[in-house]
């Protein structure tokens, strides 16, 4: 049973946490041997929404064997930098310090909030608890979304939509589309979880965030779509997400999107189906956000300043 | 000295009463128009510049610049209305939508197609009378930019879920464009437009929101009673856009 069930049947999301559950398996055989410790995917995996193209992107968390990781997993080209590296959790837990570059956020945050492990469940667990830790160290009050956390994940929303600019033309069209759409669910899944932190007191905390965050982040909007009756806008919202996942798993289409610059966008119309469906994704998100009590009045209060 | 923190083993504090907050603290019916978002304006209502697109879109920007629906609501408008959007003209809205010919009808249901499906990509929905498809499998070619409106009772059919529903078995992809006030009109109790709701909830693209005149089907700026009225349902349409067939009311 997951939380979106009580949204209707998602055929394309359903096909995709099918696949991905079976890639999953797949990639656990494929490290048989390897001293991988634990291995955790990122990306459409870690959202577990794998579609036609979706790339492999991981990271080996603490001690183990990156070499013998990397020969039986691979490596996307052009990810480098980020993914399939291995990374120290101490590392990833300096937030805010000089050293805690762009590289470093990416990786906590997507660590957090976005993450499935491939082997080594309780290692990954224990990461997380280690990061939300970092966060909320000398931050736990009752009633009171963690601030600090809080920041760092608009801060990686805002540098995501930020970055995009910055890449320049290629693959620009595929670029835009996900922010409208995959990435919005990913800030609105990190989110969600935190202001939730509005209804229970300060022990409870990194319980509830851990439990939300092992969770793929749509069953995370499914539960606050639901806490917050709004189901008719929850439907709708999965119902474009769902259409979305259809699209990019059709390879002519999502080649279509790959292919496209910045000035053919506006006039294709795979690209305009693609922004009707992130708009409707965030409008149906907006709603909840802005029309539902008491979210209305914790987004007023802990989201702008 | 007592610590200044709190023992651990003390109880929080409660939270916000949840339900209560939810039900009560925002007034839905007094807030209806102004606190709803994306607003936006029919260019139907504007009979005086008919074919003036220019100046009709002007006029829905001082509604809203964020959601309009541009109507072409005799069929020798569209050409114009066609021209005007090929002409690429700088449109600030998020969400555009076309309603098609109801007046005035002389094509042939496949040439009004093809004539529709010639609407620029952005353009988001074209929102069609059920009454006047009689050849439903010729709308496909709009795939999901079709949205079908529910009827007022003057018209012969379109209201109830069962119409509709037969015409979504041909065009599967096509959206739901609930009228609020038409669906009124048929049960005043809002019992049908909870049940087209909940039929066709997760097809919703937009809303049609104003008063019908008593006795007539024209549209009329929203009555202060039918705010009351509506609110129910307009809660479970927090996300599409809502499109004023008429005037804003002055309030």
């Amino acid at each position: 049973m997951s939380a979106l069930d009580a949204f209707g049947d998602f055929g394309q999301l359903a096909a995709a946490r099918a696949r991905t559950r079976v890639g999953l398996e797949h990639f656990g055989a494929r490290l048989a041997g390897v001293d991988a410790g634990c291995v955790t995917l990122m990306g459409s995996w870690g959202r577990m929404e794998v579609t036609h193209g979706s790339d492999a992107d991981w990271l080996l968390i603490g001690p183990g064997d990156v070499a013998g990781v990397e020969e039986r997993l691979g490596s996307a080209a052009g990810t480098r930098a980020i993914f399939d590296a291995q990374v120290d959790v101490a590392t990833l837990a300096r937030i805010g310090a000089a050293e805690d570059d762009t590289l470093n956020q990416t990786r906590r945050l997507l660590l957090l909030i976005e993450s499935v492990p491939v082997v080594g469940p309780e290692r990954h667990r224990q990461a997380l608890r280690t990061l939300l830790g970092a966060y909320l160290g000398h931050e736990r009050r009752d009633r009171r979304p963690p601030r600090f956390l809080l920041n760092d994940v608009v801060r990686y929303w805002r540098t995501m939509a930020v970055e995009i600019e910055g890449k320049g033309d290629r693959k620009w069209a595929l670029r835009h589309a996900k922010l409208r759409t995959s990435r919005t669910v990913l800030f609105a899944g990190g989110l969600l979880p935190l202001l939730e932190c509005h209804h229970v007191g300060a022990e409870e905390v990194e319980r509830l965030l851990l439990a939300r965050y092992l969770e793929p982040p749509v069953d995370r909007l499914a539960r606050a779509f639901a806490a917050y009756d709004a189901m008719d806008a929850g439907a709708r919202t999965f119902a474009a997400y769902d259409a979305f996942l259809g699209l990019l798993d059709d390879p002519e289409r999502r080649g279509r999107l790959e292919d496209l610059g910045r000035d053919e966008a506006a006039t294709d119309p795979v690209f305009a189906d693609a922004r009707r469906l992130g708009r409707e994704v965030q409008q149906g998100l907006l709603a909840l956000l802005f029309e539902r009590e008491p979210l209305r009045r914790l987004v007023r209060q802990y989201l702008i300043f | 000295m007592p610590s200044p923190r709190r023992a651990s083993h003390q109880a929080a504090f409660p939270g916000l009463a949840f339900d209560e907050l939810r039900a009560s603290s925002r007034p839905f019916s007094r807030a209806l128009l102004t606190t709803h978002h994306p607003l936006g304006a029919s260019t139907g209502y504007m009979a005086g510049a008919r074919q003036d697109w220019a100046g009709l879109v002007e006029a829905a920007c001082r509604v809203s610049t964020f959601a309009v629906e541009l109507s072409a609501l005799a069929e020798d408008e569209l050409p114009g209305l066609l021209a005007f959007l090929a002409g690429r003209p700088r449109l600030p809205f998020h969400y555009l939508s076309v309603h098609a010919p109801t007046k005035h009808r002389r094509l042939p249901e496949a040439r009004l197609v093809a004539s529709l499906a010639e609407l620029p990509p952005h353009v988001d929905a074209v929102i069609a009378h059920p009454d006047l498809i009689a050849e439903p499998a010729a709308w496909s070619p709009l795939g999901r930019r079709l949205v079908l409106e529910n009827m007022d009772p003057r018209k012969p059919t379109g209201q109830r879920v069962e119409d509709l529903e037969a015409l979504y078995a041909v065009l599967p992809e096509a959206g739901f464009c609930l009228d609020i006030a038409h669906a009124g009109a048929v049960d005043e109790s809002m019992g049908l437009a909870h049940e087209l709701l909940d039929a066709f909830g997760a097809r919703l693209r937009q809303v049609h929101l104003s008063s019908l005149r008593a006795g007539r089907s024209s549209h009329v700026p929203l009555y202060r009673k039918d705010e009351l009225r509506f609110g129910g349902v307009l809660r479970r349409c927090p996300d599409v856009p809502w499109i004023l067939e008429a005037p804003p009311p002055p309030r």
